[in-house]
């Protein structure tokens, strides 16, 4: 029972918050809540691998975007992408899938793209990767804006069927909290955090640690390319500069502050960030005091999330959750 | 009076723990030298004392002040010169740019002429990229720098590491005669003839704790520091 | 023959401003191993300062107004003076930091500059025409050399000849050296950790600036994110020279430049617009035949 408290809790406190939020009913928090679940499924995509291997990645909004338009391919209406994304194979420009076998299909492409990658990068060291990683989300950044044919290039795609509500994503950030659990404390999890903290300490070769990093890599994409899904079926509308350095580094920022050595930190980071994000956006619209309006200028936001970043990689580095996970309080005795 | 103390330090690297309460003291003029085996917290210790690393108890007092934590640059500019394991030379410089290097904190004109004449060899190579010299002549040259730093005390970390007999011979020969220009010296070593003929007293370390401190004229005979060394046959003294 | 000549220079000019570009970048890493992704975002400060901070469409030029002669300095010093907060704020309390915390924190120090500039300046383009004289061309014989890259390529190498000799000639720049090389030796001799940082910070910001102006003469159009491409390629190239090697960095840069020019050049058109993925796939490609780059630095600890 121990064993699992962590993604039992976890899981309890997402669907409490769907509860929540469906008691209250407003349209706009269920927005706001829907994405901010699907953000969590790519924030524990990403520390998947980042947690566990202790590689740094700024690429995995590449398998986002990947995730995503592979979904539009397949759930689009024939009609709008013989006409406007001429370049698609035939078979994704005369078919339509269902929802759940497009997301997975989304999944399984970005885990497919990652192992290809994978398999050339995770051999570097530490910052080599990372660096990989940064130029791998260029390169996809770079493609699908050019790309017309089949991304619609810098114009938008539309017309996903908006199918993923809150309780759907709540559904999925369950299931990704299970997938994160499970592969940590696998055996080859615990080694991959054990090679993590002591290169040279861990007993794996190094063949071994390039293996169980790749395994954690390729199922971090999948995760992550599943939330690339979802998001393109709630917001029904993709453009390529969504999937760049701007999210990147929000997702970043909520694992950072988070922790990035924990799940539960995955999971807190992106309830900690959403809510510095929401409070600051609300304060941009502005708050009325009586008879005067004040509203902070545009940016603020944005700025806000920074310092928010920067306060806790310097006065708390190992994040809001201090790499530890979710557990009852333990009983006196 | 003693020159430097250290006082019941405690040194640990995340979860390692790699000095625990030592304490040792070096006078004015004084060689004294730091024995023990791999892992036992010698290069730690004088790390710590040289600024380099934070301890996490104890302190280290120097000439009368406290420099417990201080900053590297502080301490050397106070006088502490430390000449770390491994023979750090700065690779892509020359020869006379990593002996500048030394020099740079002492506003006066620093002698690096007057040195190089101590060291026929390097003065051959003054131009030469230090990564390019032997192994023995970048243990000359680090030797050669920190002199130039003209420190009171001199941290050497095992000198003698990985050079022919002859080479060490003529390191000692150096530190011996900075000596008889007044300098303290700490010298870490893992091999005990030399210390015992050139060092005034020794502490042998072992799992990051003093376990022997004395004259090196009462170890002379090696046995009493094997003992200490090796951690055999501890209470049988 | 002509058309060849035309594409050299194209290169040239193109690698010159990745080299300075990769130089900022490269200095930093040197001593910190801190990869800054803000470094573009100085570049943008550059262009920025150039103008009256207003939300207004129409850019009024305030410093860009001055005489060469004043503006290079006074935008240097504000480049600089940013660069330098930058290092006192965030990255000085993150120095025994891990290196992923350092990058994070240069992306948030990105995040942050570029919020500001939409904060202040608004988030439109505008559209500034600094220095107009230099849009024309200088006739050789046959061949017109386009006066701003012919500009461009003589700074770039003014500044790379001044910066060799402060590293070599200068007692300041031998500790910058030694620093970069073995940072914590350096200080066991005296060099100031922080004096050093500061320098590096400072000179990276002057060459950040350089980059601005040169920039914004070519492309006539300030945009908030107008260094992020830059600093991109930028550290394309400090990754292919090499890093923490300062001559891998020139190297780098100008390979980029020649890179970008021969695939624009010579990419069959319907490729072209895919040149950047092929920069960057060159990067991993570089990565995995030479982890260390072309010019190999003295192979750097990853503990310290
Ligand atoms: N930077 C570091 N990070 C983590 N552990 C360290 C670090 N430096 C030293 N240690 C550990 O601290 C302990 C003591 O190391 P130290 O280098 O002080 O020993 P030493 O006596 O100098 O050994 P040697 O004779 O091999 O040089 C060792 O277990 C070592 O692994
Ligand atoms: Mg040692």
């Amino acid at each position: 029972m121990s064993r699992f408290q962590t993604p039992l809790l976890l899981i309890f406190g997402m669907v409490v918050l769907g509860g929540l939020a469906s008691l209250i009913g407003s349209e706009q928090l269920n927005f706001t809540l829907t994405e901010m679940l699907i953000r969590m499924v790519v924030v524990i995509g990403i520390y998947l691998f980042v947690g566990n291997s202790g590689v740094m990645s700024f690429g995995h909004i590449g398998f986002m975007s990947i995730g995503a338009y592979a979904t539009a391919w397949m759930t689009l209406p024939p009609e709008w992408k013989q006409v406007m994304l001429t370049g698609l194979p035939v078979v994704f420009q005369d078919n339509t899938y269902p929802f759940p076998v497009a997301v997975l299909a989304s999944g399984l492409a970005a885990a497919g793209v990652a192992l290809f990658l994978g398999i050339a990068i995770m051999r570097l060291s530490g910052l080599a990767a990372s660096i990989a990683t940064f130029a791998f989300l260029a390169i996809v950044f770079s493609v699908y804006s050019n790309w017309e044919s089949v991304t619609g290039g810098t114009s938008s795609v539309i017309g996903i069927p908006t199918v993923v509500g809150p309780w759907i994503a709540v559904g999925f950030v369950c299931g990704a909290i299970v997938a994160a659990h499970a592969f940590q404390v696998s055996r080859v999890g615990l080694m991959l955090r054990a090679s993590r903290d002591d290169e040279v300490a861990a007993q794996s070769s190094a063949v071994e640690i390039v293996r169980m990093r790749l395994l954690a890599f390729v199922a971090s994409a999948f995760l992550v390319g599943v939330g690339g899904a979802l998001y393109a079926h709630f917001l029904g509308v993709l453009t390529t500069d969504a999937f760049y350095l701007a999210l990147s580094f929000v997702t970043l920022s909520m694992l950072v502050v988070g922790g990035l050595q924990s799940l539960t930190g995955a999971v807190v980071g992106t309830l900690a960030v959403t809510l510095i994000v929401e409070v600051l956006r609300g304060l941009e619209r502005g708050l009325d005091l009586g008879a005067s309006h004040i509203a902070l200028p545009r940016g603020s936001q944005e700025i806000g999330l920074g310092l928010a970043l920067a306060l806790v990689l310097i006065f708390r580095p190992s994040g809001l959750s201090g790499g530890k996970e979710a557990a009852w309080p333990r009983k006196r005795g | 009076m003693a020159l430097l103390t250290v006082e019941n330090l405690h040194v640990s690297y995340g979860g390692v723990t790699a000095v625990r309460g030592l304490s040792l003291s070096v006078n004015e003029g004084e060689v004294v030298s730091i024995l023990g085996p791999n892992g036992a917290g010698k290069s730690s210790t004088l790390a710590v004392i040289a600024g380099g690393v934070a301890p996490r108890a104890g302190r280290v007092t120097y000439a009368g002040q406290d420099i417990t934590g201080g900053r590297a640059e502080e301490i050397a500019r106070s006088g502490i010169s430390l000449v770390p394991e491994g023979r750090h030379v700065f690779a892509t410089l020359t020869v006379e740019e990593n002996l500048a290097v030394g020099t740079y904190m002492h506003k006066g004109k620093a002698d690096i002429a007057g040195v190089l004449e101590r060291f026929p060899r390097l003065k051959e190579r003054r131009d030469f990229p230090a990564g390019r010299l032997s192994g023995g002549e970048q243990q000359m040259l680090v030797i050669a720098r920190a002199m130039l730093a003209k420190p009171k005390l001199m941290l050497v970390d095992e000198p003698s590491l990985g050079l022919a007999p002859l080479i060490i011979d003529q390191v000692y020969d150096i530190l011996l005669d900075l000596r008889r220009q007044g300098m303290s010296l700490l010298i870490v070593e893992q091999s005990t003839s030399r210390i015992l003929k050139h060092a005034d007293r020794i502490y042998v370390l072992r799992g990051g704790a003093v376990q022997l401190e004395d004259t090196a004229a009462n170890l002379r005979d090696g046995e009493a520091i094997k003992r200490a060394y090796f951690g055999f046959d501890e209470g049988a003294a | 023959m002509i058309s060849l000549i035309q594409n050299l220079i194209d290169a040239l000019s193109l690698g010159s401003l990745y080299a300075l570009v990769a130089l900022g970048i490269g200095l930093l890493f040197g001593i910190l191993r801190l990869i800054n992704l803000a470094h573009g975002d100085f570049i943008t400060v550059g262009a920025y300062a150039l103008i009256v901070p207003s939300t207004e469409a129409v850019a009024q030029l305030a410093i860009g107004g001055f005489h060469p002669i004043l503006l290079l300095p006074s935008i240097a010093l504000i480049v600089v003076i940013l660069a330098l907060l930058t290092d006192a704020l965030v990255f000085r309390p993150l120095r025994r930091a891990a290196q992923p915390s350092l990058m994070i924190a240069s992306f948030a120090v990105s995040y942050i500059i570029q919020n500001g500039l939409i904060l202040i300046y608004g988030a439109r383009p505008k559209n500034l025409n600094l220095w107009p004289a230099l849009t024309g061309q200088i006739a050789l014989g046959e061949l017109r050399l386009p006066t701003l890259q012919i500009v461009t390529i003589v700074t770039t190498l003014v500044l790379m000849i001044g910066l060799a000799l402060f590293l070599k000639r200068t007692s300041y720049g031998v500790q910058m050296r030694a620093a970069a090389e073995d940072f914590r030796m350096a200080r066991y001799l005296g060099v100031r950790g922080n004096l050093v940082i500061g320098m590096a910070f400072a000179i990276s910001g002057v060459l950040a600036a350089v980059v601005s102006l040169l920039f914004l003469s070519q492309t006539g159009s300030l945009e908030t994110g107008l260094g992020v491409p830059l600093a991109l390629f930028g550290l394309v190239a400090v990754v292919i020279g090499g890093m923490g090697s300062l001559v891998g960095a020139v190297v780098g840069g100008f390979l980029v430049g020649a890179i970008v020019t021969l695939l624009q050049a010579y990419l069959p058109v319907e490729m072209r617009s895919f040149r950047d993925a092929f920069a960057f796939a060159f990067v991993i490609v570089i990565l995995l035949w030479r982890p260390s780059g072309l010019i190999r630095a003295k192979a750097f600890d990853q503990r310290v």
